[in-house]
């Protein structure tokens, strides 16, 4: 009961904050949805073979150094891998999923 | 605060060893040269080890907080890390040990990267095997660690600072000012240095001496400072907090009486050497109008012994050298710099009298401060060349070496914005000339010294870049010719053309040497860099500090530097004298010799190998109701040098932190054959 | 824990700003026994110089000079470290100057905060990591970087969307959307300035590409690309991740420059550059690196021997005025100049890459707050440079490092030493002075009794 109670207040106050941030919290919502869109598509299209940059901005028609940002984030946080070069290019590819 | 808990520790001693190692990435400095997660796996097999990690940089906080948490939850009680030379960085780790409750004694520290990723060339094996050497030899001697307590000492709240130019009067005036006593002793008879050699200097146009002479009123007026003058340091012994000082001075050989009767008597001349020999003063002088102090001096070196008739009366001035002793807690080396002296035929110097240096040219215009027409050897001058560089920059095999077999492959720093400055004022005083300025780099850097570059721009200053190998040539013009030299250069401003340039006068930007102080850097074991400049122990992170404690260095006895520069690197050492001796008391490392009472059988050749005073000594002690000699050591005279545990026959010595017993492991495991263990791809 | 510390405890000085030079400076002055309150505006100590990768001449990794005096600063028994906070006034009283600081909201409880970064691991966007000169990423909810101190989140409420997944996740329940901005007063005798520097802007320049051509960075992006804990952990171009093969650094982009209003001398980028050049050649043995300079400034100690080993290693140095930069159709920069030492000849040469040495500009006008005027440079004016280069015009107040014009890092050092002994030397004399005064007032009583 206790908890319910808890978790309402919670709810209710999340949702005042949310008020109140109103136009940062739209906006970082939206780019948000976008990102995550992108995020997909750049792992499917390595899911199956390693692409290098130019490769990965070709398939999904998009400017390059975004596409190279996206993967920055991917790796850091584990989501994407290097593997190896071609040519002057690195290779990206999932991460191993955490067992 | 501290808890001197050592003999209690003493008798724990079966406690179990558990120990950390930590073998730093030192930001790729290691970890790019040696595999230090195999380290890291070797390092976990040895016995007594309970962790062993790695991390980006062991010295950040958070690598540090990594071995205060592993100290509190997992009762390691000996750690030893592998990074960079303990010079920078065993400290730290000291630090870190005893704030996490531990003895910071029971540490121990390996030069991974100078000894060995920055000497090891791609050798990725090699560098990795020796990496488990060092480490394994680490853990060997960690393993035989024992608390120990550094020695406390009363410091003496007295600095000597040596040199009275300006980095020395600024250094003297701020340990002052913070309630330190301090002694300033100069070589020659005057205050001010370098700095009182200038007329106005950049970057505000201030006149050198009126700045000087505020700073000089108000060394000369504390209550907390001495000045010595024509005194000079003969001995130096002790340590930090504790230094004996001896010193030598020499009569300044004149009373007030006749200070100014003296100034107007007839008397033989030297070269003035304040005005680099561009005139004569006499045997008795004072370096300029208002120096201090304001009684003239007899210059020893030059005065024959014969009377000199003053008031009327024949005087023999006599020398009385005095010898004193001084008692310091610190030493603050202010020995300052000299010009470059280019060698008889550089550019022409000394063999065409229109070739002087920079310095040179500054005294000659302070001679004369209100002339509007420049005159040189009877000459009226019209045509001036600048020529960059002179002494500074040079390149070993291709500029020839000077006396000493040394090039001076350094920058000097003040030259470039110096050489502006004055073809700036030439311009405004003399506006007819015309002003060549011969440069490699101009290096206007400084707070206010590109807008010298811009202005000699502006006012015509005509400026020919020549490359650093093909130097500008100055010869002797043709007989006839309307002037007396030509310089010739290659101008990569104008299509790499040879171009000549007759002119009346060449200055040459002459660079700085560091003041010959041999004997004084043997006193002090402090040491020189390349550059042959006293040397700092870090430029980062100890860039005042030599590594002698307690001697600390201030100006540009350390280098190059600006006026401005001078006077923040004295602040800078003042700082540190200021910290050192603030507290009244100074802390050493306990690295000491330890005499085992029960090993020694007074034999004394100890006593006879030890090369400092009081260090070790004979006592008879009772032992088992019988008087014997045994071996005593004063642990603040020990410099821990361990000649004595080599002469010891009975292995009863042993330096405190070092002990042979720890040598031993050591060697045990340095000559360990590690290769089985790389199991590293090549 | 900070309210009872201000009630409690006099301060002695405050130092503003956590960068190399303020660092050292408050060093020096708790290492005389002062109590030294340091206010940060950002959320770590470290400034500039923490985001470097290796530093000249020694080659010596940044972290290993900067991060052991982070962490000296952290635990030093008399430093009192404000971190995300802004000095917002100054009151001149007779006990010396009373500051009132902002306390930003981190929107966590910063006391309970143990670093362990389990709020930004869940939290679900990617923004740009401005450590990283924005090549990198980070999340709205974040430790500044991995050595940050101290290794406390903070949360950036613009790109929140109060999901509220890093308050489930907080293992000490530290998070706090509602915290408010505080302001808290500090009383000190005296101030010193280490605000530091900015550099150009990578879109300063018109003629170099106006910061839209992906494969012109500046000399700060290049420090983060050659770090350890850079954004890709190599060095790869940010246009499209090539490895370059052709590096070109552009010396004065941004300095000396009359069209930007910047007439002098930044004094680091001729060494920050040749130390690139060094260490790029270290990762990548076979790329080409080209420096355009007009004068090369290898003026402190060891510089110019540095300067000559890049030489002896290989790297070109071309002297002339780079005029133009702009970008083939395969996104490499092409570089305009007038080489002076060939004839003043105007060349095109293609690079893969091209570094703008971008200079140090002022970063803060002392005016509003402090009543200390900038100089013509617009750093903080320095009345007496020769005989007080830490003094400003008004009394009781000092500047060191950058903030006082461009300086290197051991520059700014040993300048922090001198701002510390300026200040020390000032609390000094107006005790003495005080006791004076006091034993003054106490012989006329005893005057006055007889």
């Amino acid at each position: 009961m206790n908890k319910k109670v808890e978790a309402r207040a919670r709810a209710e106050k999340m949702k005042q904050l949310r008020k109140e941030h109103k136009v940062t919290v739209k906006r970082t919502q939206g780019l948000l949805k976008e990102q995550k869109r992108i995020h997909r598509d750049i792992c499917l299209t390595i899911r199956d073979t390693p692409k290098t940059i130019p490769e990965i901005a070709e398939v999904m028609e998009m400017p390059s150094h975004e596409v190279l940002w996206h993967i920055t984030a991917l790796k850091k946080y584990d989501v994407v891998a290097e593997e190896g070069m071609c040519g002057e290019y690195v290779l990206y590819t999932r991460a191993e999923e955490e067992a | 605060m501290s808890e001197s808990t050592n003999p209690k520790k003493k008798e724990e001693k079966d406690e179990e060893v558990r120990i950390g190692v930590y073998t730093c990435y030192c930001g790729g400095n290691i970890s790019d040269a040696v595999d230090c997660e195999h380290v890291k796996k070797v390092m976990t097999d040895l016995p007594n080890v309970v962790v062993s990690r790695t991390d980006m940089s062991m010295c950040s906080d958070a690598g540090q907080a990594l071995i205060e948490k592993d100290i509190k939850e997992k009762g390691i009680n000996r750690v030893i890390v592998g990074a960079c030379a303990p010079s920078l960085h065993e400290q730290t780790f000291r630090g870190t040990v005893a704030r996490a409750g531990l003895n910071p004694y029971l540490y121990h520290h390996v030069g991974l990267r100078e000894q060995d990723s920055w000497v090891s060339h791609g050798d990725y094996r090699g560098a990795t095997c020796k990496a488990l050497n060092l480490m394994t030899a680490g853990v060997a001697k960690t393993r035989l660690l024992a608390p120990l307590e550094p020695i406390r000492l009363e410091a003496e709240k007295h600095a000597l600072v040596i040199g009275g130019g300006v980095a020395g009067l600024r250094t003297a005036l701020d340990t002052a000012r913070r309630g330190i006593q301090v002694t300033l002793i100069e070589k020659s008879p005057f205050l001010g240095g370098r700095m009182a050699q200038l007329g106005k200097v950049f970057p505000t146009d201030e006149d050198a001496c009126a700045t000087l002479d505020k700073l000089i009123q108000k060394v000369a007026s504390h209550p907390k400072v001495t000045i010595f003058t024509q005194a000079e340091v003969t001995g130096v012994s002790g340590y930090v907090g504790d230094y004996q000082i001896k010193i030598l001075q020499q009569s300044r050989g004149i009373n007030n009486d006749i200070a100014e009767a003296v100034l107007d008597a007839d008397m033989p001349k030297v070269p003035d050497a304040f005005n680099y020999g561009l005139t004569e003063r006499k045997v008795i002088y004072k370096a300029y109008p208002g120096c201090y102090p304001p009684t003239p001096a007899v210059d020893w070196a030059h005065y024959n012994g014969e009377p000199i008739i003053v008031n009327g009366q024949p005087t023999i001035f006599y020398n009385k050298p005095k010898n004193f002793d001084l008692k310091v807690g610190a030493i603050v080396v202010a020995t300052g710099f000299k010009p470059y002296e280019p060698r008889a035929g550089e550019y022409g110097y000394k063999e065409l009298p229109e070739v002087v240096t920079l310095p040179q040219l500054i005294r000659y215009l302070e001679l004369d401060k209100t002339t509007r027409t420049l005159t040189w050897a009877g000459r009226a001058v019209n045509d001036i060349a600048l020529i960059h560089c002179v002494g500074s920059r040079d390149t070993e095999g291709v500029h020839e070496p000077q006396a000493d077999g040394q090039v001076n492959n350094y920058c000097s720093r003040v030259c470039c914005t110096a050489t502006l400055h004055m073809a700036n004022e030439l311009r405004e005083r003399f506006p007819d000339t015309n002003i060549y300025d011969f440069y490699e780099d101009i290096r206007t850097y400084g707070r206010g010294h590109e807008t010298y570059y811009q202005k000699a721009l502006e006012g015509m200053v005509r400026f020919l870049r020549y490359r650093g190998i093909e130097r500008p040539e100055v010869v002797a013009a043709p007989e006839g010719d309307t002037h007396p030299v030509l310089v010739r250069a290659k101008d990569s401003l104008s299509q790499g053309e040879e171009m000549e340039v007759a002119a009346d006068l060449v200055v040459l930007a002459v660079g700085m040497m560091p003041t010959q102080v041999d004997e004084l850097v043997q006193m002090l074991k402090i040491s020189r860099g390349v550059d042959r400049f006293l040397a700092e122990v870090h430029p980062k992170l100890r860039p005042v500090e030599t590594a002698v404690n307690g001697v600390i260095l201030a100006g540009t006895a350390q280098g190059p530097m600006t006026i401005q520069e001078s006077v923040a690197a004295a602040s800078a050492a003042a700082v540190k004298v200021a910290v050192l001796l603030g507290q009244g008391e100074v802390q050493l490392d306990p690295f000491v010799a330890y005499v085992d009472p029960e090993k020694c059988d007074g034999n004394g050749a100890c006593i006879e190998v030890c090369k400092y005073e009081d260090a070790i000594k004979m006592e008879t002690v009772t032992i088992n109701g019988k008087d014997v000699k045994r071996a005593v050591v004063t642990p603040a005279n020990c410099a821990g040098c361990g000649g004595c545990v080599s002469a010891c026959p009975n292995r009863a010595i042993d330096i405190q932190g070092w002990t042979l017993d720890q040598y031993d492991a050591m060697v045990d495991a340095i000559a360990l054959d590690l290769w089985d263990l790389m199991e590293v791809p090549a | 824990m900070m309210e009872k510390l201000l009630n409690t405890l006099k301060i002695d000085a405050l130092v503003v700003g956590g960068g190399i030079a303020g660092m050292q400076s408050a060093l020096d002055l708790a290492d005389q026994g002062y109590q030294v309150a340091m206010v940060e505006k950002e959320a770590s100590i470290g400034g500039k110089m923490i985001a470097l990768s290796k530093v000249f001449p020694t080659l010596d990794c940044c972290s290993c000079i900067t991060t052991p005096k982070m962490s000296a600063v952290a635990h030093h028994e008399n430093i009192h470290l404000f971190t995300y906070c802004e000095v917002q006034s100054v009151e001149e009283n007779t006990n010396g100057f009373k500051t009132t600081v902002l306390q930003k909201p981190r929107y966590l409880d910063a006391d309970a905060c143990t670093g362990c970064r389990m709020c930004e691991y869940v939290c679900p966007i990617d923004l740009r990591n401005p450590f990283d000169l924005n090549m990198g990423a980070t999340r709205a909810v974040r430790v500044p970087f991995s050595t940050a101190v101290p290794q406390i989140a903070v949360l950036d409420m613009e790109n929140c969307i109060l999901c509220g997944k890093c308050e489930k996740a907080c293992p000490v329940g530290c998070i706090d959307f509602s915290q408010q901005p505080k302001l808290f007063t500090l009383q000190t005798d005296t101030i010193i300035l280490a605000t530091g520097f900015e550099t150009t802007k990578r879109d300063a320049k018109k003629e170099y590409g106006a910061g839209e051509l992906h494969n012109v960075i500046d000399g700060l992006m290049m420090e983060r690309l050659l770090a350890p804990t850079g954004p890709y952990g190599r060095i790869i171009r940010p246009g499209d991740g090539k490895e370059p093969d052709s590096i070109a650094y552009v010396q004065c982009a941004g300095s000396r420059d009359k069209t930007l209003g910047v007439e002098y001398c930044s004094r680091v980028c001729c060494m920050y550059a040749i130390k690139q050049a060094m260490l790029i050649s270290g990762s990548l043995p076979l790329a080409d690196i080209t420096i355009y300079y007009m004068d090369i400034r290898a003026f402190g100690k060891g510089y110019e021997q540095f300067f000559q080993n890049a030489r002896a290693m290989g790297v070109e140095f071309v002297r002339g005025k780079v005029a133009k930069i702009t970008q083939d159709d395969h996104q490499n920069p092409v570089v305009r100049f007038e080489s002076t030492d060939n004839g003043s000849k105007v060349s095109e040469r293609t690079h893969d890459l091209v570094v703008l040495s971008t200079g140090m500009l002022p970063s803060y006008d002392t005016k509003p707050v402090y009543r200390i005027p900038a100089g013509d440079d617009g750093f903080v004016y320095v009345p007496e440079p020769n005989s007080a280069p830490c003094v400003t015009d008004r009394e009781g107040i000092f500047v060191t490092g950058a903030a006082a014009g461009p300086m290197d890092i051991v520059d700014s050092i040993v300048m922090a030493g001198a701002a510390a002994m300026e200040s020390a030397a000032y609390m000094s004399e107006k005790q003495d002075q005080a006791e004076i005064h006091e034993q003054a007032e106490e012989s006329e009583m005893e005057v006055a009794h007889v």
